[in-house]
């Protein structure tokens, strides 16, 4: 009974279906790669904006960060005392507690004397908290009075950022020591190191014993979790610990429900799926209304709704599979488009890339379900009519 | 009598109902799906051209705001919302130029002041205005209050627009701003825009005691703002001022510092190509949607197409029916696409507090972008027509 036959079967007709008509097939897997490419691009711009704001974050090692109860997010994180990091060395569990100290000054050396804004990260140079040790190296060279290190995305407008340029920040002269590759994410459009001493020198109203942020890494095999908790006890209750993971809910949170960005970006995501769902619906009931009269056939000599049904999701699952591939390919190649143009940290990710292929397998099988209706309308009596 | 058209001079259409439109509405479940295929691409553009220009229009509603003809400020200021100020001796070096008929200061801070939420404790950057209360330079909007009453100590009008966590709407009977306690005496409703999640305007006495003039005296001014006598040609005043000011002082007319405003957001923000690649993506599957239907179309009618060749109507035509048809289905998308944008930049705006509207200028720039998506496809598809050959009906 050919009702019965089985997906062997269904993927054989489906396969033909498609292999019979190459241009046509050709034309509904560049659709589907469009709009797979379209999420991926979408999805990309959505979570961009957090990961910008964390760039400091996921480029630094730590397994601890301890901030102030006013933290609200990187750029705007309260102070606390230094001496609680003094107190946070005391645990056993703690191999290194460093300070930061963030600030804004003008950078007066701008091009067309402009003078933009710079974000100042002061730290201890003799702390190794960078994930690129050839960071960790350089910082050695920022224990020179009035030294700075620039970041490399630093924008055109502060002018050459050359090694041995005197610049005028807040009526200060500092030296450029050299440049280093983390990237500015939403700290400013320029960014510099400097050490905690000349911090205080750019900042006079600042003080060394007040910090905005430290920096916890723990001895090897001490779980994140117990020594949060430790640390908590030990440094009261005027402090906030975050772990790694609560540190990016945290941030991810700020970025998608206190700006405008979760909104926007979270709309444009969800327009391009239904867009993705428009476009594959479009392809797959062309190409059922083609084959139409052939269904039909296969109606008339026995095979029922089901079989034909289960064709038609193999059409879609194989247009799917053969777009999602080169698309995955060309959103590695947008990402970087975007990074160039934006600086923000784009990148693909596992997670990411799974969460692209649910997507378009939900808009496959959304799509198949909503072509079904011409499918049910393959009437064997049409073939004579 | 039925318009028997002429087939050696085949007219544009049959009877009072051009082919195009018969072939549009032939088919309705499909013209249903064809304006959704259409109509979705256009509403992905729209959105995103909206929000770009949310974007920008947001950091740049506030410059429209102030009460001005020639505007005065530090030359090292790059852009609007950063706080660059000169010494208020510039302005009166200003004020005495002939035509001028007066020169105000405006304070503002942007990253130094704090709001203390009084419902819950918490605290947050907020954007500051200050003024003389007597000269209000800035035409806040929708302004319940008596802006000169800001002349006594400690007394400011607050944002109702604001972002619902810094609790100014209602606006509270009092604040505080870095630790000084604040009288909320009114509000306004400006809204947030992508940097700043509120604003609070204060008289300039609460100001200079709020961020005190390192130097001493009165504090230093943000923008001068400067009105002309009625009558005094703009740019030879503009010229006398910057003689009469020193050189790291800019003399701007409102357009040069929105352009300056608008310059800098195009050049460093992520904004901008974000939302370009968005349309552009946009305009690329809505081509691709527009391809296959009109493709889909085409095909099937290609027997009727042959047919009216073998009648001896022209290739030209046939394409210019094509053409027409693929406007038609541009049109047929973007209409409902257009509405339902109207009502999403309503929900989305009020919920974000972005100036997000649809204006005409929008409508017309997708309507071009959704008739070129239309007819590039239309072009690319109609191969089919051109090549029908009348012996293949049979």
């Amino acid at each position: 009974m050919p009702g019965e036959a089985g997906w062997p079967a269904r993927l054989a007709l489906a396969w033909r279906i498609l292999a019979h008509d190459k241009g046509r097939t050709a034309l509904a897997v560049a659709g589907v790669f469009l709009a797979i490419l379209l999420v991926f691009v979408q999805l990309g711009f959505f979570i961009a904006v957090p990961r910008g704001g964390m760039l400091l974050y996921d480029r630094t090692q730590f397994d601890l960060l301890v901030a102030s109860t006013a933290y609200e997010y990187q750029v705007q994180p309260g102070e606390f005392p230094l001496n609680q990091l003094d107190k946070a060395r005391t645990a056993p569990e703690v191999a290194l507690a460093a300070p930061l100290y963030f600030g804004s000054a003008k950078w007066r050396s701008g091009e067309d004397g402009k003078a933009p804004d710079v974000f100042v990260v002061g730290l201890d140079p003799r702390y190794p908290i960078f994930a690129r040790r050839n960071i960790n190296r350089q910082l050695a060279v920022l224990d020179r009075a009035d030294t700075v290190l620039v970041d490399s995305m630093t924008r055109p407008m502060f002018g050459p950022l050359t090694t041995g340029r005197v610049v005028d920040i807040d009526g200060d002269k500092v030296t450029i020591a050299g440049d280093y590759v983390l990237g500015t994410g939403f700290m400013g459009l320029g960014v510099i190191l400097v050490s905690a001493q000349n911090f205080i020198h750019l900042f006079p109203y600042r003080k060394l014993d007040q910090v905005n942020l430290g920096l916890i890494q723990l001895k090897p095999g001490v779980d994140p979790d117990r020594a949060a908790a430790t640390l908590r006890d030990l440094l009261g209750s005027d402090i906030q610990i975050f772990t790694r993971p609560e540190l990016e809910a945290h941030e991810t949170a700020y970025w998608t429900t206190r700006t405008s960005v979760g909104l926007l970006f979270g709309s444009g995501l969800l327009i391009s799926f239904i867009v993705g769902v428009m476009v594959v619906y479009q392809i797959l009931a062309t190409l059922v209304g083609r084959q139409l009269p052939q269904f039909a056939t296969l109606k008339a000599v026995g095979y029922g709704d089901r079989f034909l049904v289960g064709t038609v999701i193999t059409m879609a699952l194989l247009i799917v599979l053969a777009s999602f591939f080169p698309a995955l390919a060309a959103a590695v190649g947008v990402y970087a488009v975007i990074r160039d143009e934006t600086l923000l940290p784009v990148e693909m990710s596992g997670a990411r890339i799974a969460a692209v292929f649910a997507a378009t397998l939900a808009m496959a099988a959304a799509s198949a379900l909503l072509s079904m209706s011409s499918l049910r309308r393959a009437d064997p009596a049409d073939l004579f009519g | 009598m039925i318009a028997t058209p002429h087939p050696g001079r085949a007219p544009r259409s049959v009877g009072f109902v051009p082919l195009a439109w018969r072939n549009l509405v032939a088919n309705k479940p499909r013209l249903v799906r064809s304006s959704g295929g259409i109509g979705f691409a256009v509403l992905l553009m729209l959105i995103q051209l909206g929000f770009e220009r949310a974007f920008f229009n947001a950091s740049l509603e506030v410059i429209q705001l102030l009460d001005g003809d020639i505007f005065i400020q530090r030359a090292s200021k790059y852009r609007f919302a950063t706080r660059d100020p000169f010494p208020a001796r510039d302005l009166e070096a200003a004020r005495a130029v002939a035509g001028v008929a007066s020169a105000w200061p405006l304070y503002a801070a942007w990253h130094e002041l704090f709001w203390r939420n009084p419902a819950d404790g918490k605290d947050f950057l907020v954007r500051v205005f200050a003024f003389d209360p007597d000269q209000p330079v800035l035409s806040l909007p929708e302004i319940e209050a008596n802006e000169r009453d800001l002349s006594n100590l400690d007394t400011a009008i607050v944002d109702r627009r604001a972002r619902r966590f810094l609790g100014m709407d209602p606006p509270p009977p009092a604040a505080e701003l870095n630790g000084s306690k604040i009288k909320i005496i009114g509000s306004f409703a400006l809204g947030p825009d992508f940097e700043n999640d509120g604003t609070v305007v204060v008289g300039d006495r609460t100001f200079g005691k709020l961020l005190p003039n390192p130097r001493g005296g009165a504090p230093d001014v943000e923008l001068g703002v400067i009105k002309l006598i009625p009558g005094s040609d703009s740019l030879t005043v503009q010229r006398a001022i910057a003689a009469a000011v020193p050189t790291d002082v800019a003399v701007l007319t409102k357009a040069q510092l929105l352009e300056l405003e608008r310059k800098f957001q195009a050049d460093v923000s992520s904004a901008g190509p974000i939302f370009v690649m968005g349309t552009l993506v946009g305009f690329i599957v809505g081509m691709l949607i527009a391809y296959q239907i009109i493709y889909t179309d085409v095909s099937e009618q290609q027997p009727q197409y042959a047919t009216m060749k073998a009648m001896g109507y022209r290739t030209r035509y046939l394409v210019q029916v094509v053409l027409e048809q693929a406007t038609l289905s541009a049109l047929a998308g973007w209409v409902p696409a257009v509405l339902v944008s109207i009502l999403l930049f309503r929900i989305i705006g009020g919920v974000a507090l972005l100036p997000l509207h649809m204006t005409v200028e929008l409508a017309l720039v997708s309507l071009l972008l959704t008739l070129s998506m239309c007819l590039i496809s239309a072009v690319l598809a109609v191969r089919r027509v051109v090549s029908a050959d009348p012996a293949e009906v049979f």
